[in-house]
């Protein structure tokens, strides 16, 4: 389970940008955090996998063992430890462009091997077959012999949910894992994250409500640094209205709403 | 602020005006040392009668053992000082790139000694190397592996800095170490590269090993060295040939091999 409370980050020009998040995601939901531009989304997401320190708050981060840990308070060491239990998509892929699909998807357990096997052995045989039936979940396998450079973006973002698959985390973010890809695509690897947050808590920021709406189990969103909804994830016209801003409201005069769910 | 927006006709007078001006500066230069520029094409007697003592070429030098041993002592020395040059400088790349070496006070010291070792000329280098250990192929060697280190431990730096932060982003994300971090996402990065700029460091070296040993560093550039010293021109000039074909085909070779390792694209 995630715990993220009372999440405060302050600018050093006295700009409020997170101001007092908190919300809690468990098993067999997947969250999807929505809002405007600037809002802090992205800053939400780098507090919770320890890449920024907020000035105030905690994200407890909970295991399957019982073992809960705050990502926000401890050093270095154990921090890399707690990342072990936490997978990300990154909006890039950020896959090893030299190296092929299958040792790829192994990097995804690298920090849970000693760094001296690591460095002079490697993965074994039998990680080796595990990634391989990671790459079968996500329909890659035919493909884990080639190098990453010449995949398409839907096929880079397969390789990035096997590669968190494989890591077998206690919980996966996805920083836009969609804005780069087509709508075809974008579905695939929507159909493909949802069913991971059966075992474990998943949290993606997005900028598709439609997507939102149709795959995630909780809608958050964010706006000014606060979150001024949580719940349903199909949204109504207003409630987007309330989203986006008078921008969108305007939009909509000339066009019909496709966005919205009636 | 929005800069200036500089359209082309203003661009192209700028553009005319510092052609102006190094002209200018090029012509003032000329008169100041009182240099003609156009006595270069005025006077080729000097290499009228040299080529004529030179030719025909003595081939037959080219037999003798101790020709043989030069060769096999300058390529030796040239591939040895490439293997530790490049070994050395590496190891020192990933002291020096900020993406490797988080400790800013050991990234100084290392690129300061790199920078040190390429402000040594190579003349210099060798002049020292022949005080330090004697005449001979041992102290050219020890000045190309300085050169090399100098001349390729920034060059590397530069590659291990430019590669793709995302991978090592997401190797992090994963709880890996610094340790893993450089095997997993910045060595397979740059391996191809590092491979292809040993081969080009070899064929840099031949040709610095050639210079080398007419100062002393022994080998095929001393033979060379020697013959016009005893004003022996025709087999000087055979030796010259010999050293063009040899730099040649070390220089088709090192390209084909990179060009494998790299793609066509990104050779030199």
């Amino acid at each position: 389970m995630l715990e993220v409370s009372n999440l405060t980050k302050v600018l050093p020009n006295g700009r409020k940008v997170l101001d007092g998040i908190s919300f809690k995601v468990k098993k067999g939901e997947f969250v999807g955090i929505l809002g405007p531009s600037g809002a802090g989304k992205s800053l939400t997401m780098r507090c919770l996998n320890g890449l920024l320190k907020p000035d105030s708050g905690s994200v407890v981060l909970t295991d399957d063992q019982g073992f809960s840990s705050d990502i926000c308070q401890i050093k270095k060491r154990e921090l890399r430890k707690v990342r072990q239990k936490i997978g990300v998509i990154f909006q890039g892929y950020h896959l090893v462009k030299r190296a092929s699909v299958l040792e790829n998807v192994m990097i995804g357990r690298l920090g849970q091997i000693s760094t001296f096997r690591s460095l002079f052995y490697g993965f074994t045989d039998k990680e080796a077959e595990e990634a391989v039936k990671a790459l079968e979940q996500v329909k890659m396998d035919h493909l884990s012999g080639t190098t990453t450079s010449g995949l398409s973006g839907g096929e880079m973002q397969r390789v990035a949910i096997a590669r968190a698959i494989f890591q077998s985390p206690a919980l996966l973010l996805a920083d836009e894992p969609i804005s780069n890809l087509d709508p075809s695509n974008a579905k695939v690897i929507m159909k493909l994250i949802r069913p991971l947050s059966e075992n474990i808590p998943v949290v993606g920021v997005f900028h598709q409500p439609e997507m939102t709406a149709k795959y995630c189990t909780r809608v958050i969103a964010i706006k000014d640094g606060k979150i001024i909804y949580d719940g349903d994830p199909k949204l109504t016209n207003d409630q987007l209205v309330e989203i986006y801003g008078e921008e969108l409201h305007q939009l909509e005069q000339h066009e019909q709403p496709v966005l919205a769910i009636q | 602020m929005n800069e200036q927006l500089i359209l082309p006709s203003a661009k192209y007078k700028h553009k005319v005006g510092y052609l102006g001006i190094s002209l200018f500066v090029v012509v003032a230069v000329c008169i100041y040392l009182k240099y003609n520029p156009f006595l270069i094409f005025a006077d080729f007697t000097p290499i009228q009668r040299l080529l004529g003592e030179m030719l025909p070429p003595n081939f037959s030098v080219l037999w003798q053992p101790t020709i043989g041993k030069a060769i096999a002592q300058t390529g030796s020395a040239a591939f040895l000082a490439t293997f530790y040059g490049c070994l050395i400088a590496f190891v020192l790349a990933f002291l020096t790139a900020a993406n490797t070496m988080p400790l800013r006070f050991i990234r100084l010291l290392v690129g300061g000694f790199l920078s040190l070792l390429r402000i040594v000329p190579p003349l210099v280098c060798i002049l020292i190397f022949i005080i330090a250990v004697g005449l001979g192929a041992f102290s050219g060697m020890l000045a190309l592996i300085v050169i090399t280190v100098g001349m390729f431990g920034r060059l590397f730096t530069d590659i291990i800095e430019n590669t793709e932060h995302s991978a090592a982003d997401a190797i992090y994300s994963v709880g890996a170490s610094r340790l893993q971090v450089i095997r997993y996402a910045i060595l397979p990065q740059i391996i191809p590269s590092f491979i292809a700029n040993c081969l080009y460091a070899f064929d840099v070296n031949i040709r610095v090993a050639i210079s080398l040993g007419i100062f002393g560093g022994g080998g095929i550039g001393y033979a060379l060295y020697m013959a016009m010293q005893v004003l022996h021109y025709q087999d000087a000039f055979a030796l010259i040939c010999l050293i063009i074909i040899m730099i040649l085909l070390i220089e088709k070779t090192s390209d084909y091999f990179r060009t494998m390792i790299l793609g066509k694209e990104k050779l030199r």
